[in-house]
């Protein structure tokens, strides 16, 4: 689905029956991209790239051409990994590009890996995304078959080797170096950086990761050129992107928008906003991990640099609406345990951080905590932020500290009422004393 | 290969200006400057840091976020806050975090007292306890091993003995299982983690998450003491600490001392020494009585030794095994040749070489260092199997191959445990190993014979050329202008490359081999000897050989070598035997032969901690021996370092220290040694050697030194041109004659493994048809 009125880049003819296919994708004008690319030098592909500002779609938001420009150059052996592993609540926008138009990844890919003088690459795809890796590996067939991928593609003398790779279905395997790991064949745990992969990645070689959007993004520019591209969105946001908007609205899926237009639009325009006669209660801009917003921020453009600014982030464009209905503590307990179970224990901040949050978070729920357990929760996730060896750690305690910040009064009611239903004496009003000190 | 040579930098660490060597990591580099930054998973031995334990978070001016010390080289200039609030609210939490799920059963745990979980939450953590929630849960503790239990509960997964296990022993036994709070370390296959280094992982733990069964509440840390020592069970000499509690040996930790053993111990220096304390061991003297031998005083077993000594006078035979110290294989070659006049001592196994060459391998300009195999270009092993010859070595081998690009060739009859590691495996006929020697020096020579010699020693004639070149290395296109550093090949060679017909011939061949790759003073290459026993280098030099004297000299008078001792026994030529720490059924080939030898020897007078088939059999006196951690005196390192041992534990029963007997026996039959005590009998040694001279105990100190950095090793009797003067190679003898089967014994095989409780399952049962 497409928002009207907004340029089409992704979404061009997406629900095109037997877009999949190579022969409508090239009847659509695909890989006309890859063509003009290979009769350009690599630097000049990789100065379009630059000159198109496009920001990494997977998370990070980092410039893409800039990404590239930091493999080291010379021969030895380099790798682009594709992170196809999405799996950040929320987030549904790849698996739509990889199922409707597999494509214009490979398409994305063979360009960028010209651009970067890769000639080996996978896409280390989610197990769960069957559909699409089927998809993906017929698309990777024919065009094989069609001379795009493989020795020397279309007598340029770029080669370009291209496998699909499933994971198992674990969340950390979408971090770039836990995926790395992943695809070495070991137990997929973050890497601790420097070495940044752009340097020691897979393999210990220089290695370009980029995420499925990011690729998928750069026929358009090759198409467009660079600075044309660089004139939708706004100055530090460049371009379209896909939304993925889900949770309590009338219309939820993947939107192409043009980046820096308001929230409001997003949600309410293109999603059809919450069901009737409920409100906004508050919205994670970009996926599980970012920190939540209220309705009050709705009119915020979204953009890379407005969301930081209103301290969250649009990370990987999933927008989920939770309206007044529910209970702000179960979504941070939905939050909490989602991470805790994919920690991946590797350092002690998050392993037991994001265990120690959720166990707190359930005797809000049993009603056995006191508003003594909000500041405690609130100190854990400040140890966990910025301290951890990757960022899942920070994926849980951002949101859940945003959560205990703006719904701090209707988290001291539920543990009143939680308290309440169990039989026990309210704590409003009376002096608190910390535990610790409490029992010395 | 080039080792690293670190400049030095200053940066600012609290305020204080520190300099350290550059890019050493923050934790370290703090050290010079005093300050200490906690950590759990960061050990520089395991190699690249991981990063998981978050503990070492510490402030970089410039950089936003906390920065692990573990991981952050240090560059000039750097300003370094560790004791800041963000620091210290940081460092707080982890430790808060790690005792979530960590049980507080400190007064019932091993660790309690010596643990870095308590010293660390002592210094850094908050004091209180926020967390009330219920703990997580193991069964506890399990057996990781018949040596080691875990306690999941415990353990703060800081990945140290998984690293281990993956990194260091490459034995790929460890994993962490599960994930987040629910990850454990367990076994891959959930069998035993049965290794030979496995015990290390115990040092590693930084709680007592993994404990050493036999050392399982036997003690607490403030009951006991640690003596420094040296291990002598293998030629590997790992310097140890013993832990002691009234007089008893109760465990045995590496004292790291990175010339030697880089800071780990195999699982039979770390366990072995149950065997001191149990009841097989030989406490008291013992005399033969009516055919068995029965317990009698010390009188009457000197006296009785004595006589029989004296009786057989000049034909008497001595053999002096494994660690026996250099002190007692000085003191018993005076024994030998001053009191009674026999030249027939020997501590080697095959036959005797030639005095040159024994001079011309010991040459102080042909000896490699332990660190040169991590360091080397190229290492080649040849007629020894580090895992069973001096297991340490092994552990190095793999570091040099995984961390420093080091290309390993092994040379061997059958598959070694390295050989995943090799650039380059060749396999020839057992009992070949000198005719491979002599194929491998015609080869690097452009000998023609050396396709016909690679094809005697049942090895491919083609593969013994792609060693050679491998050893030689790339040839450079660029003309040689003297400023490329020379190439550094180092050869670990076992003792039992001179046993067999060519024994002689395959160390000629072996001093070629090292010519020809010009090793001769080239820092960094050279030839490393596995001895047969530990201490095989120390009794050469201390003269107990029948060619030589103290110091590898002139002998008045040669002697026979240890078969000619065993022939000249069966032939009625010698009448007494002297077994310094020697079961010749054991640990001699031919046993056949020993057996008859034995059986008609008049007298027999056995040093022996336990009762072997050998002695038990055929000994007439036995004294009961030391043992190294009861033992005083000096030992020497393949390499060449002199070591010291100090006694870590009393004498049990009434054993006395062997040179205190050697001393009493030969005043006996009339001759005094002039020894009254240990350090006497140290300096006599360090007299008598010339390229000791000047030593002292002191000087050894507790990390030893290598002789050949004295300036006494000037007086080393190197001889001049003794490989080139050799000429053609003479091998004497068919392949099929050749073969020698089964003619080496792994250190695992050694009554120290059998009688110790816990590690008797390590012990190699034979079942020969």
């Amino acid at each position: 689905m497409a928002a009207t009125g907004a340029p089409l880049l992704l979404f061009t003819d997406i629900d095109e029956p037997g877009l999949r296919t190579l022969e409508v994708y090239e009847r659509r004008g695909g890989y006309e991209s890859l063509r003009r690319a290979l009769e350009m030098t690599p630097q000049e592909v990789l100065g379009q790239l630059e000159a198109s500002g496009l920001r990494g779609r997977g998370g990070a938001g980092f410039a893409m051409g800039k990404k590239v420009s930091f493999l080291p150059r010379g021969s030895m052996d380099k790798y682009l990994v594709c992170n196809a592993d999405e799996s950040e609540p929320g987030t549904f926008k790849d698996r739509e590009l990889m199922q409707k138009t597999p494509h214009t990844l490979i398409e994305g890919l063979v360009i960028a890996s010209y651009a970067a003088g890769v000639n080996c690459s996978f896409i280390y795809i989610r197990g769960e995304y069957r559909l699409q890796a089927d998809a993906l590996d017929a698309a990777l067939s024919e065009a094989r078959a069609a001379g795009f991928l493989g020795e020397n593609i279309l007598g340029s003398g770029h080669s370009l080797s291209l496998l699909v790779h499933r994971g198992a279905g674990a969340y950390i395997c979408g971090e770039e170096t836990g995926l790395l790991d992943s695809l070495e064949g070991k137990r997929g745990n973050p890497r601790l950086k420097p070495p940044f992969p752009a340097n020691q990645g897979l393999y210990q070689g220089p290695t370009l990761i980029n995420n499925v959007e990011t690729l998928s993004t750069v026929p358009s520019i090759i198409r467009m050129g660079g600075e044309e591209y660089a004139k939708l969105g706004v100055e530090t946001s460049t371009g379209t992107k896909l939304v993925s908007v889900s949770g309590h609205v009338t219309r939820p899926g993947n939107y192409e928008i043009e980046l820096g237009i308001p929230a409001r639009e997003i949600i309410y325009g293109l999603a059809g906003g919450p069901p009737e006669g409920r409100e906004v209660k508050c919205w994670f801009p970009g996926g599980s991990s970012s920190p939540v917003l209220t309705a009050a921020d709705l009119d915020i453009p979204y953009d890379f640099d407005s969301l930081a600014k209103a301290r969250t982030m649009l990370g990987s464009g999933a927008i989920i609406v939770v309206d007044d209905s529910t209970p702000i503590l179960n979504v941070a307990l939905k939050v909490a345990r989602f991470y805790r179970h994919e920690s991946c224990g590797k350092c002690t901040p998050c392993r037991e951080g994001t265990n120690w949050t959720v166990k707190m978070l359930e005797r809000i729920a049993s009603g056995e905590a006191t508003p003594m357990d909000l500041e405690i929760m609130a100190s854990v996730q400040e140890h966990i932020m910025g301290n951890c060896l990757c960022v899942l750690g920070d994926a849980m305690a951002m949101p859940i500290s945003s959560m205990i910040a703006k719904f701090r009064d209707e988290l001291e009611a539920h543990i009143e009422s939680a308290r309440a239903s169990r039989g026990l004496e309210g704590l409003a009003g009376s002096e608190l004393v910390p535990v610790a000190q409490g029992a010395a | 290969m080039p080792r690293p040579q670190p400049r030095t930098i200053t940066f600012t660490i609290d305020g204080r200006d520190v300099s350290a060597p550059e890019n050493t990591m923050l934790i370290d580099a703090a050290r010079q400057g005093d300050v200490e930054i906690p950590a759990f998973c960061y050990e520089p031995k395991l190699g690249q840091p991981v990063g998981a334990c978050r503990m070492c978070l510490v402030e970089v001016e410039g950089i936003p976020k906390l920065q692990t010390g573990c991981s952050t080289p240090v560059k000039d200039g750097m300003v370094v806050y560790t004791q800041g609030e963000r620091v210290k609210s940081a460092q707080q939490a982890v430790v808060e975090f790690l005792l979530l799920n960590h049980p507080l059963d400190c007064p019932v745990c091993d660790k309690g007292g010596e643990c870095p979980l308590q010293d660390i939450t002592f210094g850094w953590g908050g004091g209180i306890s926020r967390f009330i929630e219920p703990k997580r849960h193991f069964v506890k503790p399990l057996e990781l091993s018949p040596l080691i239990a875990i306690d999941r509960e415990r353990c703060i997964l800081c990945y140290r003995c998984v690293r281990f296990s993956q990194e260091i022993s490459e034995d790929y036994q460890l994993v962490l299982l599960e994930r987040g709070a629910h990850s454990y370390v367990a076994t891959f296959d959930g069998h035993p983690y049965v290794a030979p280094f496995s015990g290390n992982i115990v040092e590693l733990c930084p709680v007592g998450a993994l404990t050493s069964r036999p050392y399982r509440f036997r003690a607490r840390p403030w009951d006991i003491e640690g003596a420094g020592s040296v291990c002598t069970l293998c030629p590997a000499q790992c310097n140890v600490t013993v832990t002691v509690r009234d007089e008893r040996a109760l465990r045995v930790l590496a004292r790291e001392n990175g010339e030697v053993d880089d800071g780990w111990l195999c699982d039979k220096g770390r366990f072995a020494y149950q065997s001191f304390h149990v009841d097989e061991r030989i406490t008291e003297p013992l005399l033969r009585d009516g055919g068995r031998l029965r317990p009698v005083s010390w009188e009457r077993a000197l006296q009785q030794a004595a006589a029989g000594l004296a009786r057989a006078g000049a034909s008497t035979g001595a053999i002096a095994g494994d660690h026996s110290t250099n002190e007692e294989g000085l003191i018993l070659a005076r024994l030998m040749r001053e009191a009674l006049g026999s030249p027939h001592i020997d501590s080697r196994r095959a036959s005797s070489l030639p005095l040159e060459l024994h001079r011309a391998l010991g040459a102080p300009g042909l000896q490699a260092k332990v660190s040169d195999l991590e360091f080397a270009h190229a290492v080649l092993i040849l007629a020894a199997d580090p895992v069973n010859d001096a297991p340490i070595l092994d552990l190095r081998l793999r570091k040099g191959v995984r961390r420093h690009g080091l290309t390993l060739a092994v040379a061997s009859p059958a598959p070694s445990s390295l050989d995943e590691n090799a650039a380059t495996t060749v396999r020839h006929a057992p009992g070949a190993g000198a005719i491979f020697a002599a194929a491998l020096s015609a080869a690097l020579t452009d000998d023609e014979d050396a396709a016909r010699l690679a094809r005697d020693a049942g090895a491919e004639p083609e593969a013994v050329r792609e060693l050679a070149a491998l050893l030689r290395g790339p040839v450079d296109d660029v003309p040689d202008t003297g400023e490329t550093p020379p190439r550094e090949v180092v050869i670990l060679w076992g003792e039992r490359l001179a046993a067999g017909p060519n024994g002689e011939a395959g160390i000629r061949a072996l001093l070629k081999i090292a010519e020809a790759l010009g090793m001769g003073g080239v820092e960094g290459a050279g030839l490393l000897e596995v001895p047969a026993t530990s201490n095989g280098r120390g009794l050469r030099e201390a003269g107990a050989l029948p060619n030589a004297g103290p110091g590898l000299s002139e002998p008045a008078s040669a002697g026979r070598d240890t078969r000619a001792i065993a022939e000249g026994l069966l032939d009625g030529e010698l009448a007494a035997l002297y077994l310094l720490h020697c079961d010749p059924l054991r640990d001699l080939p031919d046993s056949e032969l020993w057996g008859r030898a034995l059986a008609s020897a008049g007298t027999v007078v056995a040093h022996a901690a336990f009762l072997t088939e050998g002695i038990r059999e055929h000994a007439t006196v036995v004294f009961p021996a030391e043992v190294y951690a009861e033992k005083e005196g000096t030992i020497v390192h393949p390499d060449g370092r002199i070591q010291r041992l100090r006694p870590a534990i009393a004498h049990p029963g009434s054993v006395r220290s062997e040179w205190q007997v050697l001393a009493e026996l030969a005043g006996r039959v009339g001759f005094d040694l002039d020894l009254l005590s240990g350090a006497m009998a140290s300096r006599q040694l360090f007299e008598s050697v010339p390229f000791y001279a000047g030593l002292t105990l002191e000087e050894i100190g507790g990390r030893g030194v290598r002789w050949q950095e004295r300036e006494a090793a000037a007086s080393f009797p190197t001889p001049a041109g003794v490989t080139s003067a050799a000429g053609k190679l003479e091998i004497t003898d068919t392949p099929a004659d050749a073969l020698e089967l089964a003619g080496f014994r792994s250190v695992w095989d050694a009554p120290e493994v059998e009688f110790s409780p816990a590690l008797g399952f390590l012990f190699p049962h034979r079942e020969l048809a």
